[in-house]
């Protein structure tokens, strides 16, 4: 067989590994939003605790913590995960962002360094690029580092760092030739946020929790060896994490998945079994997501044999976060009135999972952006807007 | 687990692009139009000769005994290239089933055709030896033209005719040409993008290549995610058929779903980046949009197929 999609036995048995991990050790009770102070530290414990399994980082080689575990095993690990019910990954933007980076440019110093805390969440990231004038146009940025000896300094204001708030580190883009224009002249610097010169303010987003905030940046001084990349070459090493991000690491389809068959479960138990055009929006709401967890096998063979993913990261970032929202919106309209209450309630999971949902389709790049991205790149369509 | 295709499977598909991409041009696909036949004696006999229409007949009977993986791309390919006559009906059911007493098939020179669901909707009548139904096999029936739209596919009533019985595995066979179906409704959905994606790269206005402008990119790329959303399921169908999964029902229908729906925003959108050419006769577009209003609704609509998913799905 050519096309196989049974699992080997070797498959079969990772799988049988992770399931029972997770089941002897998911916290029987949902954590506490990892946008509150105690549910982040609960989350940082529960990433330790994964951690201590080698369950933080499976794709990552073993050196760095990880078990160098192929795309498929992560995949698997993660249908496992989200059929645990184990709590989300509160250091998504190292682990699955800025882990890869640093992987593919970063020297062995710095492999050696971060990526070992990064695993074991000692050190939680946060993502510094987007600014008050510099959001879908990124190249607008405008905060700037300047080398003074074996130290750059910083200056300027990010904005949308998600985690920010309680988070121990971010990875940001700065202009860093003021002379060069657009995409040239930033570089990704590292940095700690808790130096002299930083300060957080945090932004309560739709949901009313602060897991974003603004970083102002005035005079703070950090090590030139904090440099990812070459200098000046920020923006090609922005692009590898943005296609991690758009990609298959930031958005595996097991969460699909298993928002689709809870859809499944709520209609059969709410649903209004007359309403043939709401059986048809969830089956296509069930199809959307076993669609896109079929692609993602696709997409992940081809990785393997050598086939990297390109600009079609972007159709995967489109399709997944309009999938989000669709599955949710159906979930609201079988509960009707009742879909909008909070805390308390037993269906408090599906607003919660709306307003998320409704983030998608912005960051990571905005849909819009993306499908520029698309007909640039794949339909060799002329630039311009 | 491993979801992507062999080399020789790539290989075979490449070949047939190369085939079709000389032998089966748009003016090629005109031709058929123009004469009537809904069929090309020339390109059907090239079919032949490399193997293409034998793909799924079973070695002993002299085919190549390949399985619905190894034809899924093939019948990709003749979407892309809206290859007019039997080919999906004669190389998913109807030469597999009869090689056996209709030798021919194998090599292309008796043609057959499909009747599963109707007699008096029949496509490709008139361009085959035999019809199958699914109970008998018909040969020297009488015609009745029902002007269908495309006139790669022509439509008839058939009556009368020599009757012969045969045991047709009918849910195989509607689950094989559905598969089939799906896979050529992908192709004809990735020509019409390039289609428009070639005349928008071409065609100025306010002093621009009309694909500088983001409406049209933006309606471009959806289309685009509709089609590429749909081969993976599609592929997948072809895996459950080949398997033998107990799945392969409810596989093949939401591969013919999304394959259904993503061939109609195609038509659509290619259409709307053409602007007036698009609804012009004279415009090549017509072939392909016009075979895929055909097979969308033909052995089930999206709406069909997924009420079969979700009877799947939901059920229990």
């Amino acid at each position: 067989m050519l096309v196989d999609l049974n699992e080997t036995p070797h498959q079969s048995a990772f799988r049988r590994e992770a399931r029972e991990w997770l089941e002897a050790n998911v916290p029987a009770h949902p954590l506490p939003s990892f946008d509150t102070a105690e549910g982040f530290a609960l989350h940082r414990e529960w990433e330790k605790k994964l951690y201590a399994g080698r369950w933080s980082a499976v794709s990552w080689p073993v050196e760095f913590g990880g078990r160098g575990a192929d795309y498929i095993e992560w995949l698997i690990f993660e249908e496992e995960y989200y059929r645990a019910g184990a709590p989300g990954r509160v250091n998504q933007n190292g682990i699955f962002l800025l882990g890869p980076t640093i992987m593919e440019v970063g020297t062995p110093e710095q492999k050696a360094r971060f990526l070992p805390t990064m695993a074991s969440s000692e050190i939680v990231w946060a993502q510094a690029w987007s600014e008050p004038n510099a959001g879908s146009d990124l190249a607008g940025i405008r905060s700037k580092a300047t080398r003074d000896g074996d130290d750059w300094i910083l200056n300027g204001q990010k904005i949308w760092a998600s985690r920010a708030v309680w988070a121990d580190w971010c990875f940001g883009i700065f202009r860093t030739d003021p002379e060069a224009e657009r995409h040239r002249g930033l570089t990704f610097i590292l940095c700690p946020l808790d130096l002299p010169g930083i300060t957080v303010r945090p932004i309560a987003q739709l949901d009313g929790d602060t897991g974003f905030a603004e970083i102002f940046f005035d005079d703070v001084r950090v090590p030139t060896a904090n440099t990812l990349g070459e200098e000046n070459k920020g923006w090609s090493v922005a692009m590898a994490t943005a296609g991690f991000e758009r990609g298959v690491s930031l958005r595996s389809p097991a969460r699909f998945t298993e928002a689709a068959n809870r859809l499944v479960h709520l209609w059969r138990s709410h649903g209004d079994k007359s309403d043939t055009a709401l059986a048809d929006a969830v089956t296509d709401a069930w199809m959307m997501a076993e669609g896109y967890r079929l692609h993602t096998y696709q997409t992940v063979t081809g990785m393997l044999e050598g086939r990297p993913i390109g600009a079609e990261s972007s159709l995967n970032k489109i399709f997944w976060s309009e999938m989000d929202v669709r599955i949710h919106e159906i979930a609201l309209q079988i509960l009707g009135p009742e879909a909008e209450l909070m805390e308390g309630s037993e269906h408090e999971r599906w607003v919660d999972g709306f307003l998320f949902s409704l983030s998608g389709p912005i960051y990571a790049g905005t849909n819009e952006i993306q499908r520029n991205i698309i007909a640039d790149r794949v339909l060799q369509l002329p630039k311009g807007m | 687990m491993r979801f992507s295709f062999t080399d020789d499977q790539r290989l075979f598909a490449e070949g047939l692009r190369d085939l079709l991409s000389n032998e089966c041009p748009a003016s090629h696909v005109r031709e058929t139009w123009d004469d009537g036949t809904g069929h090309s004696p020339g390109l059907w006999r090239k079919l032949g000769e490399m193997g293409v229409l034998s793909i799924l007949v079973p070695e002993e009977h002299g085919g190549m005994g390949a399985s619905p993986v190894d034809s899924v791309l093939l019948f990709q390919e003749l979407g892309r290239a809206a290859v007019p006559g039997p080919v999906l009906e004669h190389m998913s059911v109807v030469a597999p089933t009869l090689a056996a007493i209709r030798p021919g098939v194998v090599d292309g020179s008796w043609i057959g055709t499909l009747a599963l669901e109707s007699e008096s909707l029949v496509p490709h009548a008139s361009a085959s030896h035999g019809v199958l139904t699914g109970e008998e096999l018909v040969e020297d029936f009488a015609v009745a033209d029902r002007h269908g739209i495309d006139g790669g596919r022509r439509l008839a009533a058939i009556a009368g005719g020599r009757r012969t019985a045969v045991d047709v595995d009918v849910e195989r066979a509607r689950l094989s040409i559905t598969l089939a179906t799906s896979a050529y409704l992908v192709g004809l959905g990735e020509r019409m993008i390039d289609i428009a994606a070639e005349y928008a790269r071409q065609r100025e206005q306010f002093g621009k290549p009309i694909g500088s402008f983001q409406a049209v990119k933006h309606l471009m790329s959806d289309a685009l995610l509709k089609v590429e959303f749909a081969k993976a399921p599609t592929y997948r169908a072809a895996w459950s058929l080949a398997s033998g999964s107990a799945t392969a029902d409810r596989d093949v229908s939401m591969a013919k779903a999304l394959a259904s729906e993503a061939a109609y925003r195609a038509s659509r959108g290619s259409m709307q980046v053409l602007g007036g050419i698009g609804y012009t006769w004279e415009a090549d577009l017509q072939l392909f949009m016009k075979k895929s209003w055909a097979l969308m609704r033909a052995h089930g609509d999206a709406v069909h197929h997924r009420r079969r998913v979700g009877a799947s799905v939901l059920g229990s």
